[in-house]
């Protein structure tokens, strides 16, 4: 299937404009040329696979702490001598009449004991013990929310306390930021290995191509003409290697979502789906991956446009 | 046309390659250029293709000093030098159309202003039924005349030839000199044809450069 794909681009970029005179002077199908092409499509693979998690990690980040910042929790601890339902009702009543708010509703029982059966194990009973219980407050908007009000008056009910969420947002940013920065980092580098790979792979093709050179030389042709030459044939390697990887990066993104929803239980496919929303990068994710097929032409056509000039004055 | 005056060359540190040579060539002329193997032949035709400067003394060639030149000038004086080698030279993966067309190719001329001189020139070479044919499918004289039709196409004022007939036999030999014979008269192409082949020689009255241990001495 591979080598069918490779066809077709290759004939699609047949079609490309091969400026005056009809056939390539540098030949399209070599040793050299092939390994520049695996290269590239490695490189793009990677950039792209890499750029595919960033956009993966950003968008779970802000969509959890849309999520987390559009909800309040108010916690009620048992106090001896306090009527919880009691207590419950009134948190409900307070956090309704704050300004912002959307609704109020508690947990029940049931609700509160399966919260704590991950930890606890299943088939504890739980009845006996007297657990803390929680509000979930929805907000209509962050922004205008008086959650200041709602803490204030949260402090009438004894064992009340309100959690913002804010600690784990904040913690999420973090890490979200981390990640995305780890992965620009991981990006510069494999851009920086792709250029010194490309060096040396355009370096092996002048050489293999050394009778080309000299050849074209004796007939009297300028270095800006042969370095023109190559660099089609390199601009051509480096569109071919740059959508093949980032192909490859799409197609690695459908696999691992689909082998995560079949693979994983459906408890801790929940809980993946919770952190990275499926694995799905979404169509801004693919036009970011397909972002990388020009970035890898005009990387390998540039870079290897210099060597070739810098190859040729020192030759000459 | 060209002229060397007391010209030596020599590789690095090495020893003289090429000692006190001098001549002139007048436009039109045909020239042997011989000397058994080491002789520097080949470092003389490197030197009249601008590829190599003299070590010292000076060479003129189309009224400019060489010795002077930038690399871009040194450019354009070679596109009025042609070029014919034993081992052919020829690209393996162009046809040999495209191998004669390289040359103005090179000049930036579109194929469609070339096409009909190309398709001429071959037939005048009698390639005209191998055009389409890549360098592996041609014979040993095919391919020398396909490389003489490259080196002549962008119509040089100078050809040079190193052992062109190195590769190919006797009989084969006496027709390729023959065609450079007629390219020098119809077309007043400058030749200097290098060859160590005696009986060549003989059959061949034109003037010879002859090379020695770097030494040349000019035979009428």
């Amino acid at each position: 299937m591979l080598s069918r794909l490779v066809d077709l681009l290759r004939q699609a970029f047949h079609l490309l404009p091969r400026g005056v005179g009809g056939a390539p002077i540098v030949p399209e199908k070599s040793v050299a040329g092939r390994t520049l092409l695996l290269l590239v499509t490695i490189m793009a693979f990677l950039s792209a696979a890499t750029l595919g998690g960033v956009v993966l990690v950003q968008k779970s980040a802000i969509a959890w702490s849309a999520d987390v910042g559009r909800e309040l929790t108010i916690q009620i601890r048992p106090v001896e001598g306090e009527v919880m339902e009691s207590n419950l009702r009134t948190a409900v009543s307070l956090a309704e009449a704050t300004p912002g708010v959307a609704n109020a509703r508690a947990l029940s029982v049931e609700e509160s004991q399966d919260l704590l059966r991950p930890w606890l194990g299943q088939g504890l009973d739980l009845s006996a013990i007297a657990i803390p219980r929680l509000v979930v407050v929805q907000l209509a908007d962050p922004v205008d929310a008086d959650i200041p009000a709602l803490q204030r008056n949260l402090g009438a009910i004894k064992g009340a306390s309100l959690d913002t969420h804010a600690a784990w947002r904040q913690q999420l940013n973090t890490m979200a930021g981390t990640v995305v920065l780890s992965g620009l980092l991981v990006l510069g580098l494999i851009g920086v290995a792709t250029v010194l790979a490309i060096i040396f792979a355009t370096r092996g093709a002048m050489a293999s191509n050394r009778e080309i050179v000299d050849v074209l030389h004796f007939i009297g042709a300028s270095n800006r003409f042969i370095a023109g030459a190559f660099q089609g044939r390199f601009l051509s390697i480096g569109l071919q290697g740059g959508l093949l990887g980032a192909v490859l990066a799409v197609l690695f993104f459908v696999v691992i979502g689909m082998a995560a929803g079949s693979v994983l239980p459906s408890e801790a496919n929940a809980q993946v789906g919770v952190l990275f929303g499926h694995f799905l990068i979404g169509w801004e994710g693919i036009v970011v991956i397909l972002a990388v097929v020009p970035v890898m032409a005009v990387l390998t056509a540039v870079t290897s446009r210099v060597t070739v000039r810098r190859y040729l004055s020192e030759a000459s | 046309m060209i002229e060397f005056s007391d010209v030596g060359l020599r590789y690095g540190n090495g020893p003289e390659i090429l000692k006190d040579v001098s001549f002139s060539i007048e436009p039109g002329s045909f020239h042997f250029l011989t000397g058994p193997s080491g002789a520097g032949k080949t470092s003389l035709l490197r030197l009249l293709l601008l590829s190599l400067r003299p070590s010292r003394g000076r060479v003129t060639m189309f009224d400019q000093d060489v010795s002077h030149l930038d690399q871009d000038s040194l450019l354009q004086l070679r596109r009025h030098i042609g070029i014919v080698f034993q081992e052919f030279r020829l690209l393996d993966h162009l046809t040999t159309f495209e191998n004669v067309a390289l040359p103005l190719r090179v000049l930036g001329q579109a194929e469609s202003e070339y096409r009909p001189n190309v398709i001429e020139l071959l037939e005048w070479v009698g390639l005209g039924e191998r055009m389409h044919a890549l360098p592996s499918l041609l014979s040993g004289g095919e391919k020398q005349r396909a490389a003489i039709a490259r080196a002549v196409i962008a119509r040089p004022k100078v050809l040079l030839a190193d052992e062109p007939t190195g590769n190919v036999d006797p009989e084969l030999s006496d027709r390729l000199v023959h065609l450079f014979a007629e390219l020098n008269r119809t077309l007043g192409t400058t030749i200097i044809l290098a060859t160590h082949e005696l009986p060549l020689l003989e059959r061949f009255a034109y003037p010879r450069m002859a090379l020695n241990k770097g030494e040349l001495t000019i035979h009428a």
